[in-house]
């Protein structure tokens, strides 16, 4: 029991990374169509970002009371910001051009981004795995047969936050209601006033920036990042998105979740080499079944 | 995933049919000899292979100032086998076949890592060039069915040496520290590479023996970074140490140091010689970690000193895990093409007058004598214990096998 408690928080804790990806990759593909797969680059660039605002400020250990609340706010926004204005310029740069080319053209691009991205991360910060400050103390919280720490509970707390922010915000807002427009049918949206270019990259903005918060968040967790790190997690967090549906917010994060909980389940019980292999199995499975992904609508061909 | 190694191999393909094309075959010109080097000088080996390469560049510089025959000079030619920051069969392939494509290479020194060795010796042995590894610790380079089959096309010219030990006598030499240690129950996880499992294998073999238990054993997934699911397992096993097969790079340093996630860092962590560059990953998290390595301490050898005084004087960095082996590899490579040249009158010999010096060497170097037996091992080899302290390599003790 104990030992299934302690890999359920752990899967629990590796999901919420996931699904903060995930949805980048699912907001990214609802409005565009577009499988941006230097997504996961952007969330190490989170990584590498935060770290050297996390050097900026002076951190080096772990901080207590105020100030550590304060240098986990400022390292979050400025990594989710600066990540933001680096998806933003890759949309600008390269993807605008090709949003009416075939599909295949903008996919092979952004493999292309993909490569820039390590490369330049390669560049920047050297090829070996990147320390991280330690700057969470990490007590454990018991209940009962339940460990928590609270590395654990940060990861998975701010991943339901933003979420849930994220939702309400297309749900609520006029920007979201374009989003959501532009995402159904983008010449009729435009037909109605909305500014397709703007909210295309409004939504390339926010999905980056909660990969930038991500990789602050996994810095903290993992104490390390280096520059390939966003390629194995981007393509599992992209798993995830389609896992729950590609396009569906809530779906990215469940998804997450699950994946996350499956790797540390097969991890136990199978062993460590097949832990990707039950992931992705997983995934055949559910689409074999449910092409949709868990909450996707099946989509009707647009003619 | 998929994408990503189609379009590598696709690069790796071309890379190949680019050397393949340029002038095998033609005779070797002027009076310089290039000696090739493969190591991983890029990415997350480059700490080792760099020092292992300053080894080599070491010894050619010595021996281009001493003078050769004929007034030969020689050249230090390395290659990268790095690739996206990870040593990679396939570029340590394209490199040889680089050097084998260039009549000047008489020999060359690496790779640095088993399973690049693995791909490569198959092509050094098909163009009977002089091979020597100073750190390739895998057991099948050299003895056993897949050493026949690497040498498949000259199954009786062998072309590949080495000066390190082999992995099977460094897991025997761990597993009988760790009983030393009074460590009598290990949980075993390797990389699922080449030198990994050859490690953990010969690992579990003779600590059984030597009356240790074994009570799991795990493989890694490549590229993964999160191993708290495997952590957590291996705490609710509760054995006396966690014995690591793989490098560093491999998962190695995230392994130990979510070891203190999982309320295991005081559990020690001993591996063989992929984790001297522990520290470069986990950080102060390295104490309490062990490794062996395939070769005796230079510094503690008093045949050594010498290499030592002129490697720090040269490249104003301690000597690393592998410089004196690369060092003494370069000096075998440097010996036979001397004594080739001179039977050749001065001019550059060819390349098997060369593997033959190599074969029968005798030498008494920095590292104790070095000779080779048939398979291409050195004999009386010597295997020494570091651990860490204070996130930095110390050393232990040593013993001969």
């Amino acid at each position: 029991m104990h030992a299934f408690l302690d890999q359920l928080v752990n899967g629990l804790a590796l999901g919420g990374i996931y699904a903060l990806i995930a949805l980048g990759y699912t907001m990214v593909y609802g409005i565009v169509e577009l499988i941006n797969f230097a997504h996961g680059d952007v969330y190490t660039l989170g990584s590498f970002f935060a770290l050297a605002i996390l050097t900026a400020l002076g951190v080096s250990g772990e901080v207590h009371g105020v100030a550590l609340g304060i240098d986990i706010a400022v390292a979050v926004v400025g990594a989710a910001l600066l990540c933001g204005i680096v998806g933003v310029l890759i949309e600008r740069l390269a993807y605008r051009r090709l949003r009416n080319a075939p599909r295949l053209a903008p996919l092979i691009t952004a493999i292309g981004v993909s490569f820039v991205l390590e490369n330049a991360m390669q560049l920047w910060r050297g090829p070996a795995p990147v320390s991280f400050p330690s700057l969470l103390p990490n007590p454990s919280f018991v209940f009962g047969p339940l460990t928590l720490t609270l590395k654990q509970i940060l990861v998975v707390g701010l991943a339901i936050a933003l979420m849930a922010a994220l939702q309400s915000f297309v749900k609520t807002t006029a920007l979201g209601k374009a989003m959501r427009a532009t995402a159904q049918d983008r010449d009729a949206a435009q037909l109605m006033g909305i500014d397709i270019d703007l909210t295309i990259a409004i939504t390339f903005l926010i999905g980056s920036a909660l990969a930038g918060a991500a990789g602050f968040v996994s810095g903290v967790y993992y104490q390390s990042t280096w520059f390939f790190g966003g390629f194995g997690a981007g393509l599992k967090a992209f798993t995830a998105a389609v896992l729950g549906g590609i396009g569906n917010i809530a779906g990215a994060m469940v998804g997450g979740f699950v994946i996350g909980i499956v790797e540390a389940f097969s991890t136990w019980l199978i062993g460590g080499q097949w832990a990707n292999v039950a992931v992705f199995a997983i995934l055949i499975i559910v689409l074999v079944f449910k092409p949709a992904g868990l909450f996707g609508r099946a989509v009707v061909e647009k003619v | 995933m998929q994408l990503h190694s189609v379009l590598r191999a696709a690069a790796i393909a071309c890379a190949v049919l680019a050397t393949a094309g340029c002038g095998g075959g033609t005779a070797p010109s002027g009076t310089t000899v290039k000696i090739g080097v493969d190591l991983p000088l890029s990415g997350a080996d480059a700490s080792v292979g760099q020092s292992t390469l300053n080894g080599v560049i070491l010894a050619v510089e010595q021996a281009n100032a001493k003078g050769l025959p004929g007034g030969l000079k020689l050249e230090v030619y390395q290659l990268d086998d790095a690739v996206q920051g990870v040593h990679n069969p396939g570029q340590g392939v394209a490199n040889v076949r680089t050097f084998v494509s260039d009549p000047n290479v008489l020999a060359m020194v690496g790779p640095y890592n088993s399973n690049v060795a693995k791909a490569e010796i198959p092509i050094t042995n098909e163009a009977g060039l002089a091979q020597i590894g100073p750190s390739v610790v895998a057991d099948g380079l050299t003895i056993g069915p897949d050493a026949t089959q690497l040498r498949r096309t000259n199954p009786t010219a062998n072309t590949f040496f080495r000066v390190c030990t082999i992995n099977s006598r460094q897991g025997s030499a761990a597993a009988a520290f760790a009983k030393q240690f009074g460590w009598n129950t290990a949980y075993m996880v390797d990389d699922n590479e080449t030198y990994g499992l050859d490690l953990t294998s010969v690992f579990s073999t003779d600590y059984q023996k030597l009356g240790g238990k074994i009570l799991g054993s795990d493989h890694l997934a490549p590229n993964a970074q999160d191993f708290k699911a495997l952590l957590l397992k291996i705490a609710a096993a509760k054995p006396a140490v966690l014995y690591y097969g793989g490098v560093t790079s491999t998962g190695g340093g995230l392994l130990r140091k979510q070891m203190f996630d999982t309320g295991i860092g005081a559990m020690p962590f001993m591996g063989g010689d992929g984790i001297p560059d522990l520290n470069t990953v986990a950080g102060k998290d390295a104490d309490g970690a062990y490794y062996t390595i395939a070769a005796p301490n230079a510094e503690k050898l008093p045949s050594a000193q010498a290499f030592v005084k002129a490697y720090v004087a040269r490249f104003h960095a301690p000597v690393g895990a592998y410089s004196a082996n690369a060092y003494v590899a370069t000096q075998v490579a440097i010996d036979a093409i001397a004594a080739a040249a001179t039977a050749n009158k001065g001019a550059i010999p060819d390349r098997a007058s060369v593997v033959k010096g190599v074969a029968a060497t005798d030498l008494q170097s920095a590292i104790g004598r070095v000779r080779f037996d048939a398979a291409g091992d050195i004999r009386n080899p010597v295997i020494s214990l570091y651990g860490f302290k204070n996130g930095q390599p110390s050393f232990i003790k040593q013993i001969s096998i």
